[in-house]
């Protein structure tokens, strides 16, 4: 989990997914996700797949950095598909719905900067919870560079060896000791922080405003046109179900346009 | 199995939004209990805590789809009333990183606040009963019998929702019958079988996907609760020569440092 790059997307990206308001971006998000819950046909969960790929091709996201992402949940969701699906079709859904919702996360975390994303989040949760997921997002790149400089060092001093299993079991166990203790300390150390700026019981995120409001509308049609697709198939299923290809194969189309005008315009 | 892998849109709608709204009034009960006292060294705290949780959790051990959780070492730090608080921060960071689905939120918090808590009391009475020079001990056992009972809750999570058995369509759950369907491709533009069902297909045999997913659960399940046990010992072992009060006292006590080699001293 490169978070790095994830966090310097947010904040350096200049896509008009980044111009949008990030209101409009989780809102987005949640129509997206309604469309993966509702939906049961496995054409119309991969149909949203491709819109969303088509949508980071469009705006030239990093699709080297958010593809292994999205796909990381897609293995623990095969274990389950494999132990639990009916036939090869349901296992396949699983597989598609936890890589498709986890695509529509990622694009969401990579075009908005954690602070704003948790700003919402801080205004429906109680003050130590709003305020521990902005210290705990913060944690995670100075824990997640500590642990890499910490195995480097066993590395170095031939701590981890294939020949040596449980001398390098002893000396990363050691190694994940030691993130504790630096952890504890660095608590300590935000703690002295948090005193020195008055903190009270409450951090506060100034909520960015759209500098696009021509994307926000096309992003909250497009979510709501993916919701009313996947709505459809559900309800009306019998009837619409000698047509489940037809919003696959619009989606492969707009990803074809996108990586080819992206292609055209290099 | 310190949350569920199982994606959105996979549970009934009743079940998650169940878990939900337990959780959230689990939350907020620990949020107002804790917050009312020195909420400025609570929030690094969990925060950093939270953090950690994190960073273990983001390297797979991928032949047994496991990875470290360290969820009874955060329990065992926290206590029980920020522990709720960390499982909720933890949880949201990881869907919002495309890692374990937004709607199973709730569940995944109950889940790992389940571990935290379990490892936190269990840890506690069998200190309690072994002494304190029996770390090791007491956090592996510990940890072995967390894992084992969240497991199973986890089976019977899934035996709960129906998702492997008859999965009815009113539900929410998966319907077999919707995915099967008469499709362009089975008429001979590709002849994948996978889509030539239609509606042939046969009804899965009731308790059947449960039982085969039991087993993978408890196959793969109690090589991931060694490994975890193996860690968890290992760093609280070292934690409590160095600095024993935070395992003995907590981590909001005051700071006691021991330096390796001296702990014969005390």
């Amino acid at each position: 989990m490169d978070v790095a790059v994830l966090d310097r997307s947010a904040v350096s990206g200049n896509s008009h997914l980044h111009h949008a308001a990030p209101r409009t971006k989780l809102l987005a998000f949640a129509l997206v996700l309604a469309s993966i819950v509702v939906s049961t046909n496995l054409f119309i969960v991969l149909a949203v797949t491709f819109a969303l790929l088509a949508l980071i091709a469009a705006e030239r996201l990093p699709a080297r950095s958010m593809l292994p992402l999205a796909a990381y949940p897609a293995l623990f969701a095969a274990v389950f598909a494999f132990a639990s699906a009916p036939d090869a079709l349901a296992a396949a859904l699983i597989i598609a719905k936890a890589v498709t919702a986890a695509l529509a996360a990622v694009t969401l975390m990579f075009t908005t900067p954690y602070p704003q994303v948790f700003a919402a989040l801080q205004r429906v949760t109680p003050g130590l919870v709003g305020d521990a997921l902005l210290m705990t997002y913060r944690a995670i790149f100075l824990l997640a560079d500590k642990l890499a400089d910490l195995t480097r060092a066993v590395r170095l001093r031939a701590g981890l060896s294939g020949a040596h299993p449980i001398r390098s079991a002893k000396a990363t166990t050691r190694a994940l000791g030691g993130l504790l203790l630096y952890s504890l300390d660095l608590s300590q150390r935000e703690y002295d922080v948090l005193v020195l700026r008055g903190y009270s019981g409450r951090l506060k995120v100034a909520e960015r405003p759209s500098t696009s409001p021509r994307t926000d509308r096309a992003l909250i049609a497009g979510a709501v046109a993916i919701l009313l697709t996947a709505a459809l198939w559900r309800v009306y299923w019998i009837s619409f179900i000698d047509y489940s290809w037809m919003p696959l194969a619009f989606a492969l189309l707009c990803l074809a346009a996108a990586l080819l005008l992206r292609r055209r315009n290099r | 199995m310190s949350h569920i892998h199982i994606p959105d849109g996979v549970l009934p709608v009743w079940l998650w939004l169940g878990g939900w709204l337990v959780a959230l009034a689990l939350v907020w009960l620990a949020s107002s209990r804790s917050g009312s006292v020195d909420v400025r060294r609570k929030v690094p705290l969990v925060g950093i805590i939270s953090a950690l949780v994190l960073v273990s959790m983001s390297s797979e051990i991928v032949p047994l789809a496991y990875h470290i959780n360290l969820t009874v070492i955060a329990g065992v730090l926290l206590g029980p009333q920020l522990a709720i608080i960390s499982a909720f921060v933890v949880q949201i960071v990881l869907a919002l990183l495309g890692h374990g689905g937004v709607t199973v939120i709730g569940l995944n918090t109950l889940m790992t606040m389940t571990e935290m808590l379990l490892g936190w009391g269990l840890f506690r009475a069998l200190i309690a009963m072994l002494g304190r020079k029996r770390v090791r001990g007491a956090s592996a056992m510990a940890t072995v019998v967390t894992l084992a009972i969240t497991t199973t809750l986890l089976v019977g999570l899934v035996a709960v929702s129906g998702v492997t058995g008859a999965t009815a369509r009113e539900t929410g759950a998966l319907d077999a019958s919707n995915l099967t369907f008469a499709s362009p491709f089975s008429d001979g533009i590709i002849g994948v079988g996978l889509f030539s069902g239609g509606e042939q297909a046969h009804e899965p045999e009731p308790g059947v996907g449960l039982s085969r997913f039991a087993a993978i659960v408890y196959t793969l399940g109690p090589l991931g609760w060694l490994l975890e046990a193996l860690v968890t010992s290992a760093v609280l072992g070292y934690v409590a020569r160095v600095r024993p009060s935070l395992i003995f006292a907590g981590a909001l006590a005051p700071a006691e440092r021991i330096i390796p080699g001296d702990e014969a001293i005390r």
